[in-house]
């Protein structure tokens, strides 16, 4: 294994402790674990708070900021972070309005947020969850509230955080929150693994000219193992399961985020991108908006994720509300 | 027969227990890799860390009460065990801890009184038997032990037989379909595997027990 790092006990102090001198002018630590905006918590404003493994970077302390989010719960490589962090978390960003915890729908998380949440609920506080569960490929849709949080997440994030900037209050910010997720479908695929930190080996086992279909933001296995497909034959593929799981219909308009997973090339993506468009093209579905990069990865994972979000006009306006995040900006 | 654990053997069996699991880090990122993310083995040990640094850390001059050395490992895992590890085994230890609360020493009854909250603790997360997980293991095991007391087997006696239940139990998770966490989201690819968390549940209890029966 090839990796900069210095020992593995050391690495996530060590990525926080640059992450937040390079950018000490949006973010700060502000307890073991916990990475907040500067100068949170907002007053009049609802707190937006999101937390889980490390590994995905820019995922999560990266959308830490204006118009996103207030504070991050860290944890160690694809390990949800424990109860006093959640807890500092969310207390980092509660100025009394209450705060909205978005995160992925997986047990650890749920079960350290939900754990976090009854304490402060005793408390006193405001806080209310929102779960993402927008992969297409880890159940069918009877089950859909078994399916797991993967980049649709990050929409997620956009629109709390423009509602919170707003003014808008938790329980309405909640509803929404559901709503948007439940508008947003996403799936991916990759045809190299990520290398574990601690052991050094790669999360799964592929051969030379496969690919795995609906893997997971951790390398975890997905729908099937198929031979290396074309650029086209892959978007075709997962346009097709996407389009018809919510169903996206003609006239739509639409949020895309084309997601690399770690180590696919820009080049590669926009080559996925054009097929995208001409299909969506073809299908009468209007683009308002779309994202291509890296926003939520796997370590160095060879893959990418696509991530379709149903828009209305409330949430259009939204996404298209400013944001100044370390690492999303929209003007 | 002496049928009777002093505090410094359960603290001596926890710590024997967190060493074991920690040997086995490799094996259980590894079993974790066909049905999971590979970490297992990372977040079982990173979990236990606090579990050994609470029994370490635990002030025993005062008083050597049993309840309050597992209570103190069950809230260093609830609040920074992190991972599903962490609220999972640190329900179990609280609950356990609570049974035996302010006794330096427990009898076979205590002790039987005391893993069946252990087991109760992980139980009331909504965890049920048949659906690949750690209660796989943990539960077969608790009921052995339990029959055991039950039928008048001696300590010594019940430890070997708890040991084989979980085994075996740990083993039966190898062809069950998963219905919860990670693994329950690969519908058929998860039969053939031995559940990660059942295995691990195997070699905490299989120590811990080994341990104990060595005192007896």
């Amino acid at each position: 294994m090839k990796k900069f790092i210095n020992t593995y006990d050391d690495m996530i102090e060590e990525m926080l402790t640059g992450f937040t001198a390079a950018n000490c002018d949006k973010v700060e630590k502000i307890a073991d674990r916990v990475i907040a905006r500067k100068g949170a918590p907002f007053k009049d404003k609802v707190g937006v708070i999101t937390g889980g493994g490390s590994g995905h970077k820019p995922a999560f302390i990266g959308y830490i900021g204006e118009g996103m989010l207030d504070a991050v719960a860290v944890g160690n490589i694809f390990a949800a972070p424990g109860v006093k962090i959640c807890y500092d978390a969310i207390k980092a960003a509660d100025s009394g309005k209450g705060v909205l915890v978005c995160i992925g729908n997986y047990s650890g998380d749920l079960m350290n947020f939900g754990m976090a949440i009854d304490i402060l609920r005793e408390e006193g506080a405001k806080v209310e969850m929102v779960i993402a569960n927008d992969d297409v490929a880890s159940s069918p849709k009877e089950r859909i509230g078994n399916r797991r949080g993967v980049a649709g997440e990050i929409i997620l994030w956009k629109v709390a955080g423009a509602l919170a900037a707003m003014g808008t209050d938790l329980q309405t910010m909640k509803k929404a929150g559901e709503e948007i997720i439940y508008n947003t479908r996403s799936l991916g695929a990759a045809h190299s693994p990520c290398i574990m930190p601690s052991s050094g080996k790669p999360s799964f086992e592929i051969g030379e000219d496969e690919m795995e279909i609906g893997v997971g933001h951790h390398g975890e296995p997905g729908i099937k193992k198929v031979k290396m497909m074309s650029a086209d034959e892959i978007t075709d593929l997962i346009m097709e399961k996407i389009l018809e799981d919510l169903p996206f219909m003609e006239n739509d308009d639409v949020a895309v985020m084309l997601n690399g997973l770690g180590s696919t090339s820009l080049l590669e993506e926009y080559i996925i991108y054009k097929r995208i468009d001409e299909i969506l093209r073809a299908k009468g579905i209007n683009v308002h908006k779309a994202w291509v990069g890296e926003y939520f990865t796997s370590m160095e994972m060879g893959g990418f994720s696509i991530t379709l979000t149903k828009l209305n006009a409330e949430t259009k306006k939204c996404i298209d509300y400013p944001a100044n995040a370390v690492h999303f900006v929209t003007k | 027969m002496k049928n009777i654990i002093i505090f410094d053997e359960i603290k001596d069996s926890v710590i024997a227990a967190v060493d074991e699991l920690e040997n086995n880090r490799q094996y259980f990122n590894d079993l974790d890799s066909p049905i999971g993310d590979s970490d297992h083995g990372d977040s079982v040990c990173s979990s236990f860390k606090k579990v050994k640094e609470a029994v370490l850390g635990y002030d025993d001059g005062q008083s050597k009460d049993i309840g309050a050395l597992l209570k103190a490992a069950g809230q260093a895992l609830i609040f920074s065990g992190g991972a599903a590890m962490g609220p999972l085994y640190g329900s179990a230890f609280t609950e356990a801890g609570k049974t035996v609360s302010g006794k330096s020493e427990i009898t076979y009854d205590d002790f039987v009184k005391m893993w069946s909250a252990f087991a109760g603790g992980i139980g009331k997360r909504g965890e049920k038997v048949g659906e690949k997980t750690m209660y796989d293991t943990i539960r077969p095991a608790v009921d052995a032990l339990e029959a055991a007391y039950a039928e008048g087997k001696t300590l010594k006696e019940a430890c070997v037989l708890v040991d084989i239940a979980a085994k075996n139990g740990m083993n039966a998770t190898k062809d069950m379909l998963a219905l919860r966490g990670r693994s329950s989201r690969l519908g058929d690819r998860s039969i053939g595997h031995i559940d990660p968390g059942a295995a691990s549940m195997y070699t905490f209890i299989s120590t811990f027990f080994k341990s104990v029966s060595a005192t007896q």
